[in-house]
């Protein structure tokens, strides 16, 4: 039994990629501790955050690689029913996905620590629109650009959108509270 | 050709939702793969794709939300606890991007095995699972130790004052819950894709969300036990 192959060598250069992802949104996270995590829900709405950038901009990038696989989608031919269909429908799941996630906070905050906070549910709803609005068009340029270089999009694009979308939530979520 | 097309566009009119015995049939017939059939039937000219990927991806991201928030909440009850120690704050989102990347690896590659028959018997037994399982527990432990090492690394730049005894408790913190998570995920990998396997479904429709919401909310729920009982 051969542990140490081709397999072994592919599953830890991605970790490596995801670890230094999650490092630097870490360090983000640990300089803007008064910003971010004092802010009450923060820590009930963060886990959720960054999973949702991986969850949707991962399936958009799996959706889009099959099709270019199977021919359905050209990569010269960004605007097609197909795609723009795709990127619409990322947009929609990341609007909805991050109000729910500000509610859950919102609810979970309000019933176990009696704090009412109801900016929670705006903060995480801005900042999912503005972190998908640079996510979703880098995970489109991407998957297109590696497929037409030859690569297999699945199989660097996983931890790919994990890194960047940590990156850009955690910036997200600073920015808007910048803002607010 | 004229019956190929025929057939495909017979396809397309079938309800988004069935399982249609034409799949089985032209894929038998003309050697097209099940992918693409399936990339007809989803995506045709006459589908609303993002209707279609909404409906389809919305309840699972719902589920996927509320069990992260539950881990979270774990979190936040320990906040006073937990923000004061900078490398915990570090390894966060990397331990939480390496076991839900786990999660995926360990359920398609446990349901490729299935589909390719390599799981016969008594499932332990398997060798191509041991090694996977072998291959994982290493890569993890690894990554575990590369994390707490740079986040240290990073916090004693930064002017964060630790001892070797605090040193010592994050390098322990990030094996033990990528440890046990792994484990954790391997089981529930091995029980619920051997069920849906039985019942004649895909695992993989299942096995990924499964995985990835057990690894959210259980990072944080061991993370916050782990920082309660070694802080």
């Amino acid at each position: 039994m051969e542990i140490f192959d081709k397999k072994f060598k592919e599953i830890f250069c991605s970790q490596i990629v995801s670890i230094v992802g999650g490092l630097i949104a870490g360090t983000i996270l640990a300089v803007y501790t008064n910003k971010l995590l004092l802010i009450p829900g923060m820590l009930i709405l963060l886990p959720g955050f960054l999973e949702m950038r991986g969850n949707i901009s991962g399936s958009l990038s799996a959706r889009l690689t099959s099709g270019l696989f199977l021919g359905v989608v050209k990569p010269n031919k960004t605007k097609t029913k197909i795609v723009k269909g795709n990127i619409l429908a990322s947009f929609l799941l990341a609007i909805i996905v991050s109000f729910v996630l500000g509610v859950i906070a919102f609810s979970f905050i309000f019933i176990f620590f009696d704090i009412f906070a109801p900016k929670i549910i705006l903060i995480s709803l801005i900042a999912g629109i503005l972190s998908n609005t640079i996510e979703i068009p880098l995970t489109l340029f991407f998957t297109f650009y590696l497929f037409s270089k030859g690569h297999d999009p699945n199989n660097i694009m996983g931890p790919f959108v994990t890194s960047t979308g940590d990156i850009t939530s955690v910036v997200s979520l600073l920015i808007v509270m910048v803002l607010i | 050709m004229k019956t190929l097309r025929k057939h495909l566009e017979k396809l397309r009119a079938v309800k988004r939702r069935s399982y249609h015995p034409l799949i089985h049939k032209i894929r038998k017939r003309y050697k097209i793969s099940k992918k693409t059939l399936l990339y007809v039937k989803e995506y045709g000219p006459h589908t609303n794709v993002p209707k279609t990927i909404v409906k389809e991806c919305l309840k699972i991201l719902l589920f996927a939300s509320i069990i992260s928030s539950f881990g979270g909440l774990a979190l936040e009850h320990i906040k006073d606890i937990f923000i004061p120690i900078v490398p915990l704050i570090l390894v966060l989102p990397a331990l939480n991007d390496m076991i839900g990347d786990y999660g995926i690896i360990i359920s398609s590659r446990f349901s490729t095995l299935l589909h390719t028959g390599k799981i016969r018997g008594r499932w332990y037994k398997n060798n191509d699972l041991k090694k996977l399982f072998a291959q994982i527990f290493i890569i993890s432990i690894l990554t575990a130790i590369i994390t707490s090492s740079i986040a240290l690394a990073i916090s004693h730049a930064s002017g964060f004052g630790f001892n070797a005894r605090i040193a010592y408790k994050i390098f322990l913190i990030s094996v033990i819950d990528i440890i046990l998570l792994v484990n954790i995920l391997f089981l529930v990998s091995i029980f619920a894709g051997l069920y849906y396997y039985k019942k004649n479904e895909d695992p993989d429709n299942f096995l990924i969300p499964l995985t990835t919401s057990i690894a959210d909310f259980g990072n944080m729920l061991i993370l916050a036990i782990l920082v309660i009982l070694l802080f």
